[in-house]
């Protein structure tokens, strides 16, 4: 920079020297000496265009302008610090709000697997004439032997999970173990951490596996500190000693993360259902690979026409990403907030916008002033593009800076049940592009536009026009106003998001879950079916466990509740006597000891209890609920009646076990009250209670109610269990109220976040009609002065302001209250439960909007109403 | 970057300002105003934009080194700045004289009057 500038000064001596001369020679030849000064300036021409055509030669110009240019858009935007405070935190919020949703979006449902092609894989579907969406459908292993034969598929793997009980530690443990074709690793393409994962010879020509087991990274972390030389030690595992053969990365997490893989064993007779999902042979379309399954289906179908619908059946090949991520309420709740913040993009795009025009329409006077004294059109353009970039990238950056801290926070938020177990939320750098790209791209062009519609050459009109906008900018002003309008509908579309969200939330709150969660503990207790193989010594077990628990101090009552406590259950099909059989209907059906409903708090509406000796001994006897009991027709008690529930006998698992010759049928005692069976959100299905006598799975589920903490009471019923069975372990414990707080954690997190956005969509347009309002006031100064002039009271002219906001922000209401009703309509909102838009939402949004547009008003207000006539008039001439 | 935009009338003006200046700098070293005034004496058209356009053609042939530029004393006893020629200057000079030399003698060869057929 030295030598220019070294260099810039000798040009400048030498050209004054040159003036100078000319001069002095002009005066030798007789002119005064002022007219001589000047008839040498004006046979030199332009001095600062010689100078400016002279450094170009330097080849230095570009750097030397941008500099300049660079400076003089600092200069200027510093010189109105609210246009470019509201302009960056509008680009802040665009940016950064947007990207760190969509990088949400990009973790939980467009990337969520670090499997090898994972769009790739199929799961198999059979869906009956009344299915819609089609399940999952689950086959034996000798089936899936014959579904890796087919030549449509490249390549099959099957899943399967048991219960398998850690011993040789120092307290038992539980845990799903997690079973696995041979091929299941090469299948799904994510290599071994450590050592290596379950091959194709782990599993004998026989079908035997060997004892061999593949760890979860946590599993690791946990049991062996993260040690490397964990790797050919061994675990003892439903007292077989197996040796672990491998350690998987952290981002792994097929169906566990954070148990273990184990080789299956690939017994021919067993029917325990597996998972298959399958990868198609190139050049195989979807549909003739579904043709051959479906041959196959019909074929099984006709083995064990159980496992298939009644009434006909078509085979569907389902793709893993759309069941896993791109379903379920996550997906429809995250698909829902997308959206809302490409709203927020879009408001923040407008209001910068908005702003850049009003920036340069006011300019307009200034550029023609440039032009006219010789500024080339091109080179004003562009300086006015260098500033639009400055301001863009320097909001961009703050953008950038914001996103990795709202990513962050979302990730916080987000309730990890929700999520894919291998779902990693990371900034995403193509949507930190695309918004990026987005607002600055906008910057420039609202920034340019008047620009280059204002350089054009008729100076005259923009010089007279002067400060005062006419005819140009009151289109302009227009087209601001409809901008603002805009705004303020897309926020008041959030504001709706917001409130069902809102209202949503609290009236979950609100829902009696029809059982009383207080000082209630669950804890799971897991047989190992090996150890306890008849329902003989299940029952008595559990009978045994009961007594103790019931007994402890401190403890009112002790119940178990396999199947539905709380919420779930099986759902079984069903025939009632006397009534025609529906095919398609369920009864949730949970097993119960006699002292369940007085342990949830549940009360009996009519009829009596079960009875200990009867839970005991095993009558089929049950209780319904109260939804149930409108299966009678009206006039008819159902407590007397019997129904089968085919449940009862029709088990799916060989693990689950029943008494020998036991009957589907039970005959009802009692109706006790409803209690939401599904879950806070979900209607209530009809229920039935029967004795836990009836059906032994190898879990049990306890229901402690306590008199005081129930989770004080927990090593109690530990060393109970452990004096009962030292190598039995206990699930862990959670209170009935944490169950009801896991209900609400993704509509908590539905309203944080829309109420949130909401609210910058709020500030945005607030913000907007502040600019839009005060700029219009600064125009208006001259009327508002003729009008105080005439004798306009102070009032009046506040009345003035006030209806531009009432207007903009009236048409901006109606016309976002009237998209929010038509969208809600249109995009189903299963993620607001059981709201939808009414009366209160709507006077709750309209509130929020006038309040805030007030707001936004009253700076502009409080200007007007201090124009002095004088000088407003003085203005005009 | 710099004169690609400018029309081809005008890159003929500079070319032969440039010329102009050479020839100027070989009757020995001159100030801008002296370079000024010699051309304007010869040519009435080249510098009737202004005496300014000059200083772009000098930093032009600056930057091609066909000539230098260093301090010296005016006639009327002022420091100012001379400018004279370079060798490169000078072996440019007699290039592109000779070349407008021989292309005007061809020219002038095309436009003479034909000698009679036949005589």
């Amino acid at each position: 920079m030295n030598w220019w500038k070294r260099r810039s000064e000798q040009l400048d001596d030498e050209m004054r020297k040159h003036i100078e001369f000319e001069t002095q020679q002009n005066i030798e030849a007789g002119m005064p000496p002022h007219e001589a000064h000047y008839a040498a300036l004006r046979k030199f021409g332009n001095l600062s265009s010689v100078k400016e055509e002279s450094r170009e030669v330097w080849g230095w110009i570009w750097m030397e302008r941008l500099w300049q240019d660079v400076r003089y858009a600092v200069r200027g935007l510093l010189k109105s610090p609210g246009f470019t405070s509201v302009a960056l935190l509008s680009l802040l919020m665009g940016i950064g709000v947007t990207t760190a949703l969509f990088s949400v979006v990009y973790g939980v449902l467009i990337a969520p697997y670090p499997y090898a092609k994972p769009d790739e894989i199929w799961a198999l579907g059979v869906l009956g004439p009344k299915d819609r969406p089609p399940g999952w459908h689950s086959y034996s292993r000798r089936e899936f032997f014959e579904i890796q034969k087919l030549p449509a598929f490249a390549d099959a793997m099957a899943t399967s999970f048991e219960p398998v009980l850690l011993t040789g530690g120092t307290n038992p443990q539980s845990f799903y173990g997690i079973l696995l074709t041979g091929n299941a690793f090469h299948f799904i393409g994510v290599p071994a951490l450590l050592g290596r994962t379950i091959q194709p010879f782990d599993i004998k020509g026989d079908g035997e596996p060997a004892p061999v087991v593949v760890l979860t990274y946590r599993f690791w972390q946990q049991n062996f500190n993260g040690d490397p030389g964990a790797i050919g030690k061994t675990l003892v595992l439903n007292d077989v000693r197996h040796t672990i053969i491998g350690v998987m990365p952290p981002r792994f997490g097929w169906y566990t993360n954070d148990s273990f893989w184990l080789p299956m064993r690939m017994n021919l007779t067993d029917e325990t259902p597996t998972n298959v999902i399958v990868r198609l042979r190139p050049g195989v379309s979807k549909e003739a690979a579904e043709q051959q399954l479906q041959n196959l289906n019909v074929r099984f179908a006709a083995e064990k026409p159980r496992n298939f619908p009644k009434d006909g059946f078509r085979t569907q090949l389902m793709n893993y990403m759309d069941i896993t991520v791109a379903s379920g309420e996550m997906a429809s709740s995250l698909h829902l907030l997308s959206l809302a913040v490409g709203f927020l993009l879009l408001i923040s795009c407008v209001n910068v916008a908005n702003l850049q025009l009003a920036r340069t329409t006011t300019r307009r006077r200034e550029i023609a002033v440039r032009l006219s004294i010789g500024a080339g059109r091109a080179r004003l353009v562009r300086q006015l593009l260098t500033e639009s970039v400055l301001l863009s990238l320097f909001g961009g950056a703050l953008g950038i800076a914001f996103a990795l801290g709202v990513t962050r926070v979302i990730a916080m938020l987000i309730p990890a049940d929700y999520i894919p177990n291998e779902a990693r939320i990371t900034m995403n750098g193509y949507v930190l592009l695309f918004s990026f790209a987005v607002s600055v791209l906008t910057g420039i062009l609202f920034g340019l536009t008047p620009a280059i519609r204002c350089s054009r050459p008729d100076l005259v009109d923009a010089l007279k026009d002067g400060g005062r906008g006419t005819g140009a900018s009151v289109k302009g002003q227009a087209i601001r106003t409809w901008l603002v309008i805009a705004e303020v509908a897309l926020s008041v579309m959030l504001l709706a998001g917001a409130v069902l969200a809102i209202r949503g939330f609290s009236h979950l709150l609100n829902v009696n879950p029809g059982f009383q969660p207080e000082k209630t503990l669950m804890v799971d207790i897991p047989l190992n079916p090996k150890r306890y193989p008849t329902i003989e010594q299940r029952n008595r077990f559990d009978r045994e466990l009961l007594e103790n628990i019931a007994n402890l101090p401190g403890v009112r009552s002790a119940a178990i509740g396999n199947g539905g406590l709380p919420f779930g259950g099986a759902r079984s099909s069903y025939s009632i006597e006397g009534q025609p059989e529906a095919p398609d209907k369920r009864i949730v059906t949970s097993l119960i000891s006699n002292d369940y409903l007085r342990t949830l708090g549940i009360p009996l509406k009519r009829g009596r209890q079960m009875t200990l000796q009867e839970v005991t001994t095993g009558d089929h006897l049950a209780i319904i609920n109260e939804t149930a009991a409108k299966l009678w027709p009206a006039g008819e008690d159902p407590i007397g009646r019997r129904i089968k529930i085919d449940a009862l006998t029709d088990l799916g698992s060989p693990q689950i076990l029943i008494p020998a010759g036991s009957s589907a049928e039970v005959t009802v005692v009692g109706i006790a009250a409803d209690t939401r069976n599904q879950g806070l959100r979900d209607v209530t299905l009809p229920g039935a209670y029967v004795p836990y006598t009836l059906v032994a799975p190898p879990n049990r589920r306890l229901a402690i109610r306590t008199v005081a903490d129930p989770l004080k009471i927990l090593n109690a019923v530990r060393e109970r269990v452990h004096e009962m069975d030292k190598d039995l372990p206990l699930g862990r414990p959670v209170t009935l109220q944490e169950i009801l707080g896991f209900e609400t954690v993704e509509p908590r997190f539905n309203m944080a976040l829309f109420s949130c956005f909401a609210g910058l969509g709020l500030a945005l347009a607030a913000a907007g009609i502040y600019s839009v309002i005060s700029y219009d006031v600064t125009q208006r100064a001259h009327e508002i002065g003729v009008r105080f002039a005439l004798g306009a009271k102070r009032r009046d002219v506040l009345v003035l302001v006030l209806r531009m906001v009432v207007k903009v922000s009236a048409l901006g209401l109606i016309v976002g209250l009237c998209l929010s009703v038509v969208l809600e309509r249109v995009v189903r909102f299963q993620v607001f439960a059981a709201t939808s838009f009414d009366a209160i939402s709507a006077i709750g949004i309209i509130g929020v909007l006038f309040l805030i547009s007030v707001m936004a008003a009253v700076l502009p207000a409080v200007k007007a109403g201090r124009v002095d006539p004088v000088i407003a008039l003085r203005h005009e001439a | 970057m710099t004169t690609s935009d400018q029309s081809p009338q005008l890159e003929l003006l500079q070319g032969t300002l440039d010329l102009l200046i050479l020839q100027t700098l070989l009757r020995g070293p001159a100030h801008g105003h002296a370079i000024a005034k010699s051309i304007e004496s010869r040519s009435e058209e080249v510098l009737q934009v202004g005496h300014g356009s000059l200083y772009p053609a000098l930093q032009r042939l600056l930057k091609q080194r066909l000539i230098m530029a260093g301090d010296g004393v005016s006639e009327n006893n002022r420091k100012a700045r001379f400018y004279r020629l370079t060798a490169a200057g000078r072996k440019k000079l007699f290039a592109e004289t000779s070349k407008w030399q021989r292309f005007s003698e061809a020219i002038a060869r095309v436009l003479s009057p034909l000698p009679e057929h036949g005589k």
